[in-house]
């Protein structure tokens, strides 16, 4: 009995020692996780987002007329917030499509006159995710809608978070009434390919 | 971290003291050895291919994929599996507000959702929850119940735990009354190279060897190989319980894929010794193998088809009682776009298994069955249509027709509405049936008491049913904080009783339990910074049971199950940097009422710290806050003590 007790004494002697570090440990480290964080640019997550949008173009078959000329830009639209915060527009500098040079356009809302190839749609202030789809269908637009909107919003792309990796959701019925064709190559990569209209 | 050992043998101030300094020296090394961030000439460098494989997790982000299924479905992600530090499935099942889970022993858990753990000194157990590792069912149909320590998946290996409260009867058939547990592994392209874990602590030690690579131009592959010893609990008066186990275990799994083809293999074995109070070790012994093809079809339907085989066992050398059990399985899955609107999803599917039981004899009791080996067969077809009604709305019907060995055909449907109220938020609800199916131990089992016959199964027993009505809410605002809240009324008939026949003795099982239950469960999540996120769950269940006029009434309700009203957790996720980490989980489990086990209150936690692309280093304690906590009923379970565990990654 008075062993036991002589001994749960030390052991709670040293785990007053333990937590007392283990706090100490936490403070210094939090402190410079949180100086670190002030500095760190956009998240990585994003930075993989915006890379994939540019270089999706290749793996559209894009029909004839979706470029007014040869040498016209290769307009990607950011729709709302903009996640990339310049990320993108540096990425795409100097970068092609063929002969149609990438330019990067922000924009509050998409509207049936917006000029874009692909259009990246994140949270929206001005208009709902249905009313911005609405207004590009039946143009040759590739609609791709960020990972925190919810699945099956009639987009043709979606962004998934998969394991800790993005991926994409395709829905082919949505493509084919932006009249695009999704190359084989990028339905594996998908995560999901959907027909749900 | 090498602190806490350090304070050993020192007096705790000066410990502190040149713990801090060591620390302060150690945080400034790593603010100095920050990695950069991949800039845009390394992204753009990558293939669509590669940029998918790029692990982009962050605290502040995504913590679990955004769901639109009408369910309560909490998803615990690899990543928040990595985090805990969990090692074993019932301890990341742990981290799903919508389970309960009693530790009993260092290899034995009491695992179910929405109530009904049981009570295992009235021979009732949990047997409402379906568990499936990659399609995979684990359950013993035996009992409907789980052995948990027969089942491991490294975690380095698991993608994603699908935790889905509530019926899933219209899906997944029979069993899948108050849950599904849904255990889905990486493929292996995504777990390439080489790991070497080796992990010790004053409860466990572990050393896991794992390689992944690539066969030919369109297959990867891994293999592992995993041993551990888990040492002895003290059991409910402070005495050793005897109940060490060690249990190695090796698998392997291939992913072949070409065009619209998949093609996945995959096995497992383990054979392992759990240790006894009063008798010699227990046994056990699994392997498997499963093989499924999926192929993508036009305008995005698919077809699947699996098949595994299953061989288990469980014995003991003097005493001799014990069982086998083979299960073979074959199932096939086609879904596809019926107009604009729908999506169909079919499916048929047979099991076919057989058990070979050795019965226990004994003195002063013994277990017998009769019969004592049987081949049985459970098939199942099933269809769910979902239908969109406009792009806000959507309806699911499904409908599952089972056949099984004692209850013959059974009609399991569900209704489930969705709604997205806004881009970001969906309204579900749903009404469903489920049941679970009668098995041997309800039918077969003969229990005697010196030489009399005590209790025999019944061949008029029914399946237990479930008719229950959900409703739920999700939202996430500007992606920072994310909210789930789920209700539902269940409402059961013919539950399991104990019954007189005509002669009073031997007793028989019944049907002559009912109720309803009601609840809530409700978890969310807030990031404070791109470093931090808090996290939250609760769940909330009352339970009313009675017997239906002319039931003996024997034991009483509580025999259905010994559930704590309310339970739930506190959860810190930190990126100190993006080389340490830091995961805390609070978790507090209302009192047991009967028999009664008190409220407890306990603490996990991990910090990580990624010494190089090669080396990860950790150090967790579980149940930090007391020396021991009861979880369940004592006697028969252990004090679940305080532990701590060192782990060592390393990458070839």
């Amino acid at each position: 009995m008075t062993a036991t007790f002589h001994f749960m004494n030390r052991t709670a002697n040293r785990m007053r020692g333990v937590r007392l570090c283990l706090a100490v440990c936490l403070l210094a480290l939090a402190c410079v996780a949180f100086a670190q964080s002030a500095e760190s640019d956009i998240p990585l997550e994003y930075a993989v987002k915006a890379t994939y949008l540019y270089k999706l173009a290749p793996f559209i078959d894009w029909p004839p007329g979706a470029f007014a000329s040869v040498d016209a830009p290769f307009p990607i639209c950011v729709v709302g917030d903009d996640p990339f915060d310049g990320f993108l527009a540096h990425a795409v500098t100097g970068r092609t499509f063929g002969t149609h040079p990438f330019v990067v356009r922000r924009l509050d809302a998409l509207t049936g006159d917006s000029d874009c190839r692909i259009a990246y749609i994140g949270r929206l202030h001005s208009q709902t995710i249905a009313q911005a789809l609405a207004a590009v269908q039946g143009k040759p637009v590739l609609t791709v809608t960020d990972s925190d909107i919810l699945a099956d919003n009639g987009s043709i792309m979606q962004f998934v978070i998969e394991g800790g990796r993005v991926r994409f959701d395709v829905d082919n019925a949505a493509a084919a009434r932006n009249h695009l064709s999704i190359s084989s190559k990028l339905l594996n990569l998908a995560a999901v390919v959907k027909n749900n209209g | 971290m090498g602190c806490a050992s350090r304070t050993q043998g020192k007096p705790a101030t000066d410990s502190s003291k040149a713990c801090t300094a060591g620390l302060v020296a150690a945080a400034l090394l790593v603010c100095g050895t920050l990695r950069a961030q991949p800039s845009e000439q390394d992204l753009s460098k990558l293939s669509l291919e590669d940029l998918g494989k790029i692990v982009v997790t962050s605290v502040a982000k995504s913590p679990e994929p955004l769901s639109d299924a009408p369910a309560a479905v909490y998803v615990i992600t690899h990543d928040l599996i990595m985090r805990s530090g969990a090692t074993s499935l019932p301890d990341m099942l742990r981290l799903a507000p919508n389970l309960e889970v009693f530790q009993t022993g260092p290899s034995d858990y009491v695992i179910t959702a929405r109530g009904f753990s049981g009570n295992s000194a009235a021979q009732n157990f949990p047997d409402k929850l379906l568990v499936l590792i990659d399609g995979r069912s684990v359950y013993s149909p035996i009992f409907s119940g789980m052995y948990w320590d027969s089942q491991y998946v490294p975690p380095e290996d698991i993608e994603r735990i699908e935790v889905i409260s509530g019926p899933g009867g219209a899906l997944w058939g029979a069993n899948a009354v108050n849950g599904v547990i849904n255990i889905i592994t990486r493929k292996s392209s995504d777990t390439q190279g080489g790991l070497l874990e080796i992990g010790t602590g004053n409860a466990l030690s572990d050393v896991l060897l794992q390689y992944g690579g690539r066969l030919g131009e369109n297959a990867y592959y891994r293999v592992y190989a995993r041993d551990f010893h888990q040492r002895s609990f003290e059991d409910s008066t402070g005495a050793d319980a005897h109940d060490g186990w060690s249990n190695p275990q090796a698998g392997f799994r291939i992913d072949w894929q070409r065009g619209a083809d998949a093609i996945t293999l995959q096995g497992d074995g383990h054979s392992g010794n759990i240790g006894q109070p009063d008798a010699s070790d227990l046994r056990i012994a699994e392997s498997d193998l499963q093989a499924s093809w999926q192929r993508q079809l036009q305008d995005g339907a698919n077809f699947q088809v699996r098949t595994y085989y299953d061989d288990v066992r469980r014995w003991n050398d003097i005493s001799g009682g014990g069982f086998s059990l083979h299960t073979f399985d074959l199932e096939a899955q086609h879904d596809f776009a019926l107009g604009d609107l729908q999506h169909v999803t079919w499916g048929i599917g047979d099991r076919v298994y057989r058990y070979d039981i050795t019965p226990r004899i004994g003195t002063a009791n013994s277990l017998l069955w009769n019969p004592t080996s049987d081949i049985q067969n459970l098939a199942n077809a099933f269809v769910q249509d979902q239908v969109s009604l406009g792009r806000r709305t959507t309806v699911t019907l499904g409908l599952k027709a089972e056949h099984d060995p004692y209850s013959g055909l059974s009609l399991m449907p569900s209704i489930r509405f969705a709604w997205k109220a806004s881009d970001t938020a969906l309204l579900w609800a749903a009404a469903s049936r489920a049941f679970r199916a009668p098995t041997a131990f309800d039918e077969s089992v003969i229990e005697e008491v010196g030489s009399e016959v005590f209790l025999t199964g019944n061949p008029d027993f029914r399946r237990e049913q479930l008719t229950s009505l959900e409703a739920g809410f999700r939202n996430h605002w500007s992606d920072r904080a994310r909210l789930s809240v789920s209700l539902y009324y269940n409402n059961y008939d013919d539950l399991k009783s104990i019954e007189f026949s005509p002669t009073v003795l031997p007793l028989l099982w019944g049907n002559g339990m009912e109720g309803h239950t009601y609840g809530v469960e409700a978890w969310g999540s807030y990031a404070i910074a791109d470093w931090w996120r808090l996290s939250a769950g609760v769940a909330v269940l009352r339970q009313h049971l009675r017997f239906a006029p002319g039931s003996s009434g024997l034991l009483g309700v509580a025999q259905a199950g010994d559930d704590p009203e309310h339970q739930g957790f506190l959860r810190s996720t930190m990126n100190l940097s993006d080389r340490w980490t830091f995961f805390a989980d609070l978790r507090e489990v209302g009192a047991l009422p009967d028999p009664h086990v008190p409220a407890y209150v306990e603490l996990n936690a991990k910090l990580g710290w990624q010494v190089n692309d090669k080396v990860e280093v950790s150090l967790s304690g579980f149940n930090l806050l007391h020396a021991w906590h009861q979880e369940y009923v004592f006697p028969g379970s252990d004090r679940i003590g305080r532990s701590v565990f060192l782990d060592t990654r390393l990458r070839y």
